[in-house]
């Protein structure tokens, strides 16, 4: 512990970190969903003159969309981040593999959410210039990327819940139950899978489970860990403060644990 | 929701409080619940489909699955009435057998889906084998995942008191292979039973 940085630096960014979070999901949603029409998504069941005469009447709201959406899909990095500063103060006893794995997870799943706009921006580029087919394509390779490198972000909430699970303090900075909702809402986008082989119906990219429900707890799991990062932190201050305290009392590191603090915290700290 | 997955009751003891695990199985029967709903309306459009469909399903080996998977879940009270009264070696048994009675249930399972396969039926033959396949295809995944969790539970119930800490992670693992009985027990009549004889 470098006692020498004080509570106020240490926990600089962490807010703002968070705070990411939020503005990601409603930035996201009026770029990616609103303006660039993917809330819901134009059925996978459309003809290609159909997604075409889509391009061809939107190109200009869904250039708009799809710029924002690579924007503020960036977002989600530092969002991560924070919610990986909270995790490895559960992981104390320096074995960090939850939390790396989650930052590695979340950090990669901006790739899926910038890098599948570039289709849909690629088609509102130049529309009247392509073949309806190729614009389908387009069209087509957004969401099967956005859809179908689910598991990435799935890696990240699973990792998560484990790490929270395993919190030894007498209140989790996670609540369990929160836990274990971002386990099963990583596993659950497992139906993903079945995306690929339906052009209709719950299963499809506009299907109700495969486009509603997956999106939405997706969603809520965003809301819920800001939430909980945001509550964390203050305890999380409040349990540094007191290790400073202690070792400005002691005048050495490896003093007597803090009550409540078995796992010997203030190392890690 | 508090948790007793992480708070070791007392010698023998039940635990009182609800273990975390619930909210992941709420969630997972609400999911099932609703893939339930979708099965029937899609069934009342294209009753003939469904039942011609169904009839062609073993029922004897969905019974035999029925009767395997709750004799597993038996033997997993029977784990966690040993755990609760600090009987390790005897914890280990139900769950090696659970483990071993449950394991039938993938058998009968491989060779029903290979049946299919052998006779050109998938996913996509027609919309009951939609259901039919994603509804006992995420049902078998979470078969494995409670066969892992059985595992893992014998596992560490070689040098670890079953009724300490380790004891809420065997009442939640319980808890989870009984989430795979129920929804089974729904899935077999409705799509082994329902109008197909």
């Amino acid at each position: 512990m470098n006692a020498a940085v004080s509570n106020t630096s240490y926990f600089k960014y962490w807010r703002a970190c968070a705070a990411m979070g939020p503005i990601f999901l409603a930035a996201f949603i009026l770029c990616w969903g609103v303006l660039g029409y993917n809330i819901p998504p134009i059925p996978a069941d459309f003809t290609a003159e159909q997604m075409a005469q889509h391009f061809r009447t939107h190109a200009n709201e869904v250039r708009a969309g799809m710029a924002g959406a690579m924007l503020f899909g960036i977002l989600y990095l530092p969002w991560t981040l924070s919610i990986t500063k909270v995790m490895e103060k559960i992981e104390t006893d320096g074995n960090h593999i939850m939390s790396i794995l989650q930052m590695w997870g979340g950090g990669v799943t901006v790739v899926p959410l910038v890098t599948s706009s570039v289709f849909w921006l690629a088609g509102s580029y130049r529309p009247e210039a392509l073949d309806p087919v190729i614009l389908q394509l387009l069209y087509d390779m957004g969401w099967l990327l956005i859809d179908m490198f689910y598991a990435i972000t799935t890696v990240a909430m699973v990792a998560l819940g484990v790490c929270g699970l395993a919190d030894k303090r007498e209140k989790a900075l996670f609540p369990r139950w929160m836990c274990w909702y971002t386990i099963w809402a990583g596993l659950s986008f497992l139906f993903e899978l079945l995306m690929p082989f339906f052009k209709s119906g719950m299963f499809a990219r506009q299907g109700w489970l495969n486009f509603w429900v997956e999106f939405i707890v997706w969603f809520a799991y965003i809301l819920l860990t800001t939430y909980y990062v945001f509550k964390a932190i203050p305890r999380l201050e409040q349990e540094r403060a007191a290790e400073l305290s202690l070792v400005e009392q002691t005048g050495k590191l490896g003093a007597k644990p803090l009550q409540g603090n078995p796992e010997g915290r203030l190392a890690n700290a | 929701m508090t948790d007793g997955s992480q708070g070791a009751p007392a010698q023998g003891a039940p635990s009182v409080s609800a273990p975390g695990i619930l909210t992941f199985i709420i969630a997972d029967v609400t999911i099932f619940g609703v893939l339930f709903v979708a099965f029937m309306v899609e069934r009342s459009h294209q009753v003939p489909l469904f039942n011609q469909s169904s009839s062609s399903l073993d029922v004897r080996l969905g019974l035999l699955n029925t009767l395997v998977l709750m004799t597993s879940g038996l033997f997993v009270v029977l784990a966690v009435l040993a755990a609760g009264q600090g009987r390790a070696s005897v914890t280990r048994q139900w769950l090696l057998a659970s483990f071993v009675v449950g394991a039938g249930f993938g058998i009968n399972k491989l060779i029903e889906y290979g049946d299919k396969f052998a006779h050109g039926i998938n996913l996509l033959t027609n919309d009951f084998f939609m259901f039919y396949f994603v509804l006992t295809g995420v049902h078998f995944v979470h078969f494995l995942a409670g066969m892992v969790v059985l595992a893992l539970l014998w596992f560490r119930t070689r040098g670890e008191a079953v009724d300490g800490p380790l004891f809420g992670w065997i009442e939640s693992g319980a808890l989870y292979w009984h989430m795979v009985d129920l929804l089974w027990i729904v899935i077999f009549p409705m799509l082994y039973l329902l109008g197909s004889r």
